[in-house]
């Protein structure tokens, strides 16, 4: 899968594992924050969605707290995380 | 105890109230699912996507109720079963994700007591809060919890209710167990069907409870529930009941029954309907609404506004042509848990 066709992926992901419903995929540009009142609207408990997702989805885990905050910031910095923990090479 | 307001979320049109101008919706199948509002005003779009379908109408039903009252001093929610579908999909992750790291939100959704915290958490109520979940007993509980409270003075006012949600993977379980119909029916001829099991329902009603008022809608004189009676200890019962208001049979202007068209149990509402109160008008609710162990709140709803004199164009309510003083409510659930509401102008 290459980085594109990863974000794509991630945004179907998102949007059904925290339920999105005023975004559909495609309309989440990859540098929407994923917090906070200007970005999508997420909260803590939407934390812990999307690190059970990552798990689950994607074989990553997300364990030390300062990471999660560098990684959970967009789509693009989400993508970007994914493919270096899984092939180094690619970044 | 007065009922001084209250609100509905149910397989009618009862949130817009148009349920009480005549309008009404007639269900097929075995599941009658509830009519949403567009709780936009109500829940916050970011709270909304979260929730599960019973906190949703639980949280559209009550939080109307309470949002600008201050003096709240209880929320008691009856809930048998709670977000059953919700408990039933954090199950089933268990199985397909092979104990493995599990998302929180459909266990915190699957509680029973789910909505009465949300309840408190929306309106920033930290008074008395608590969920009954006795099964077909479980809106007696609350409404006897809620009596005694006030008539220890502990509270004046109390939000009471009930939720129940239909799981689709909990009825084909009970579908299994013989509860529902095999062939198809309509609300319409659901109390004349005359074949075992009945049809699914899902509602959440809400009621503002006071220790007293002079405008209100209803008032509740009295509560009692038996679990596995005879039909002897249920009229002894229904006969104490009445006794102890100072009513006799023929005092009570009509009655609501919780026939649901099952032919294996309804025998008890046609016996007792016949031996105590013979002249009596019979309603029912459970063709508007369905079968679920709360039900019983749709009946007192229904009580409210016809002793109000507000529900008389109800459609299929029989009134006694007079103003009613007195209603008895009867309900039992599967013949096992019954319960009795009396209420009264």
């Amino acid at each position: 899968m290459d980085k594109k066709e990863l974000k794509e992926n991630l945004k179907k992901h998102i949007v059904k594992y925290v339920n999105i419903l005023d975004y559909k995929p495609e309309q989440i540009p990859d540098t929407m924050p994923l917090f906070g009142p200007q970005g999508l609207g997420l909260d803590s408990i939407d934390t812990l969605e999307i690190s059970v997702m990552l798990q689950r989805e994607y074989g990553v885990k997300l364990t030390d707290p300062a990471e999660a905050r560098r990684v959970l910031v967009n789509i693009e910095t989400v993508a970007y995380y994914i493919i270096s923990t899984k092939s180094p090479v690619e970044k | 105890m007065y009922i001084t307001a209250l609100k509905t979320i149910s397989p009618q049109p009862t949130y817009d109230e148009s349920f009480f101008e005549g309008n009404h919706i007639v269900h097929s199948g075995n599941k009658y699912r509830v009519t949403e509002p567009d709780y936009t005003g109500i829940i916050n779009p970011g709270l909304l996507r979260r929730m599960g379908k019973s906190i949703r109408i639980g949280i559209g039903a009550g939080i109307p109720l309470i949002r600008n009252r201050k003096d709240i001093d209880a929320i008691i929610i009856a809930s048998s079963e709670g977000g059953q579908e919700e408990s039933i999909k954090f199950l089933n992750q268990i199985l397909d994700y092979n104990e493995g790291p599990l998302t929180p939100t459909n266990f915190i959704q699957s509680n029973p007591n789910a909505l009465a915290g949300t309840l408190a958490l929306m309106s920033q109520n930290n008074c008395y809060n608590i969920t009954h979940v006795h099964k077909g007993n479980a809106f007696e509980c609350s409404l006897t919890d809620a009596s005694l409270l006030i008539e220890e003075g502990k509270a004046k006012t109390i939000l009471v209710g009930n939720v129940e949600e239909i799981s689709d993977y909990n009825f084909n379980i009970e579908v299994l167990a013989g509860k529902y119909k095999e062939k198809e029916t309509s609300s319409e001829n659901l109390l004349l069907s005359g074949t075992p099991g009945t049809v699914c329902g899902e509602g959440s009603c809400m009621f503002i409870l006071e220790a007293s008022s002079k405008d209100y809608f209803a008032r509740i004189g009295g509560i009692e529930q038996i679990t596995f009676p005879t039909e002897e200890e249920l009229h002894d019962l229904v006969r104490n009941m009445l006794a102890k208001n100072n009513l006799n049979p023929t005092d009570i202007d009509a009655i609501i029954l919780g026939y649901n068209g099952d032919s294996r149990t309804d025998f008890w509402y046609n016996n007792l309907s016949r031996r105590i109160f013979p002249g009596q008008p019979v309603n029912t609710y459970k063709n508007l609404v369905g079968e679920f162990p709360s039900s019983i709140a749709f009946a007192v709803y229904l009580g409210a506004w016809v002793i109000s004199g507000k529900g008389s164009r109800v459609t299929g309510i029989t009134l006694p042509g007079k103003p009613i003083r007195n209603l008895l409510i009867y309900n039992h659930y599967y013949g096992e848990q019954h319960g009795l509401i009396l209420m009264s102008t």
